[in-house]
């Protein structure tokens, strides 16, 4: 079989401002395709993103020498297969649980909802995102993860430079020593809190590993806080804004969910439609066929979950915001062995706590110029600004 | 073929002709059988595709799989100890009209 065919003109700066055109166009007429920017293979069907993803022994996510290991300062799970990814994974997996959320965590999280919508101005227009997205999502890991008194800024601050780091694939020098300076910081603040983890146990993911009776290593411990502080802060956060825009933009939808309290099939619709987490990718194992195209061996892919999410194949309408659809298959939180660890928590919190909480407290909001709200991204997706009328 | 029962949490009851060897989390997503989620493939890492094995068919359906029982306690709905992950399920002939009960939510 043939190559996949090649895309000389799509850039990252195109696909950063707005990526769903240029995928639209990707399914209808090239959906495995080589994009000469960025050195990878994009699949952007629904079918190929979830076989690739169900698929690790082909598709492995084990690929030591991504900007990631320098970033991170260790080999994380997010970058592992098998046996040594699952164990690692399940030593916090606990802390991420419906029922713990339930238990141990909800009332706290209202509160701290609650703290932040009672600062919010009743009748100005306010940027939701710096205002509550970024640091209701930030406090809330804090909780989840049992980082004490790590404020909201700072955890926000160690998340991006984190991210910076690790898309930092051009291998420049400063984002590797910014990032060096978060990993300093972080693994001060986290041998602090460890006598009292260990003294007091508890349901946070830091205490759960630490107790375990077969604990992972120290440094995988702090390997997995730090994967949880770099993708567990902006994907609520941006799954929220974006929520947030869907709702205020179709004031009919807004008006039956309301209704019907349908606040967590607005959730999923709001991933579905703008996924926080847009492309993955994985390394070719071996010799295989996609679509009709030989993927060689060394060939990196990347599965496109946000234009897998607008597959005419499986949505009706997939590129419009439509919470009361009969089905909503979507990948937001991939699949395979990577699916999202945190898909419960950002449920429960941004689609049961957060979300209801806002329009209950500000039922009349508006967005006086959607035309004002910017879009950006390509790895990760979400509007940058968010400006409402408080009502 | 094999066929499987799935009962809703509100009774709802749908019968389906699964392949021999697939599982019931994926038999479900391919009639569109509602309850199921079943997000992660089937790689026993999301528990949205919980059921309760009726207890007639408790027996046949054997015991859980390495890891299943971690897996079970991340699960939203009540854990019972007929529940299964229905994607570790593998659909045996001997495993033919085989019943499951799903809860009330996956997530
Ligand atoms: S499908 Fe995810 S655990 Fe069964």
């Amino acid at each position: 079989m043939p190559l996949a065919p090649v895309n000389d003109s799509v850039g990252i700066d195109a696909l950063t401002l707005d990526p769903y055109p240029i995928y639209r166009q990707m399914r209808a007429t090239t959906p495995v395709v080589r994009v000469t920017s960025v050195g990878r293979t994009f699949l952007t069907k629904a079918a190929y993103t979830k076989m690739v993803k169900d698929d690790p022994e082909t598709f492995s996510s084990d690929d030591p020498n991504t900007p990631m290991k320098p970033a991170f300062q260790a080999h994380t799970l997010m970058r592992k297969d098998g046996a040594e990814h699952r164990r690692e994974r399940m030593a916090m997996q606990m802390a991420y649980t419906p029922k713990v959320i339930k238990q141990n965590w909800a009332d706290i999280y209202r509160e701290l909802t609650d703290r932040y919508l009672d600062s919010l101005p009743r009748g100005e227009t306010v940027d939701l995102f710096g205002a509550l997205c970024g640091p209701v999502a930030a406090d809330i890991l804090t909780q989840i993860l049992g980082l004490g008194d790590a404020d909201a800024d700072t955890m926000q601050r160690w998340s991006q430079q984190l991210i910076d780091g690790a898309g930092n694939f051009g291998w420049r020098p400063e984002p590797f020593a910014v990032s060096d300076r978060a990993n300093a910081e972080m693994n001060a603040h986290f041998d602090s809190l460890i006598d009292y983890h260990k003294a007091n146990p508890n349901a946070s993911a830091f205490a759960i590993m630490l107790n375990a009776k077969d604990p992972i290593p120290k440094s995988q411990i702090y390997a997995n806080l730090k994967i949880a502080i770099g993708g567990g802060i902006n994907e609520p956060r941006d799954a929220l804004a974006t929520l947030i825009y869907g709702l205020l933009t179709n004031p009919d939808q807004l008006e039956e969910v309301k209704r019907q309290e349908a606040w967590g099939q607005t959730f999923e619709e709001g991933v579905r439609w703008v996924a926080p987490i847009q492309a993955s990718s994985r390394l070719v194992k071996e010799d295989c066929q996609i679509g009709g195209f030989d993927i060689p061996k060394g060939d990196t892919v990347m599965t496109i979950q946000a234009s897998a999410n607008r597959d005419e194949d499986v949505f009706e309408n997939g590129e419009d915001f439509v919470v009361f659809r009969d089905k909503n298959p979507h990948q937001a939180f991939g699949s395979g062995p990577h699916h999202c660890a945190g898909a419960h928590v950002a449920r429960r919190t941004v689609g049961e706590i957060m979300l209801p909480a806002l329009f209950e407290r500000f039922p009349h909001m508006t967005m006086p110029d959607p035309q004002a709200v910017k879009w950006r991204g390509f790895g990760f997706r979400g509007p940058i600004n968010l400006p409402v009328t408080l009502n | 073929m094999v066929k499987v029962t799935y009962i809703a949490a509100d009774g709802t009851t749908t019968t389906v002709e699964g392949e021999a060897f697939s599982n019931v989390m994926q038999t479900a997503l391919d009639n569109d059988v509602a309850g199921i989620v079943g997000e992660c493939g089937g790689s026993m890492m999301c528990a949205t595709c919980h059921c309760y094995v009726d207890e007639a068919w408790q027996g046949k359906t054997g015991a859980r799989n390495d890891g299943e029982d971690d897996m079970l306690d991340c699960a939203a709905g009540e854990v019972k100890p007929n529940s299964r992950l229905s994607c570790q399920i593998t659909l045996t002939p001997d495993l033919d009209g085989l019943v499951v009960h799903l809860p009330e939510a996956q997530y």
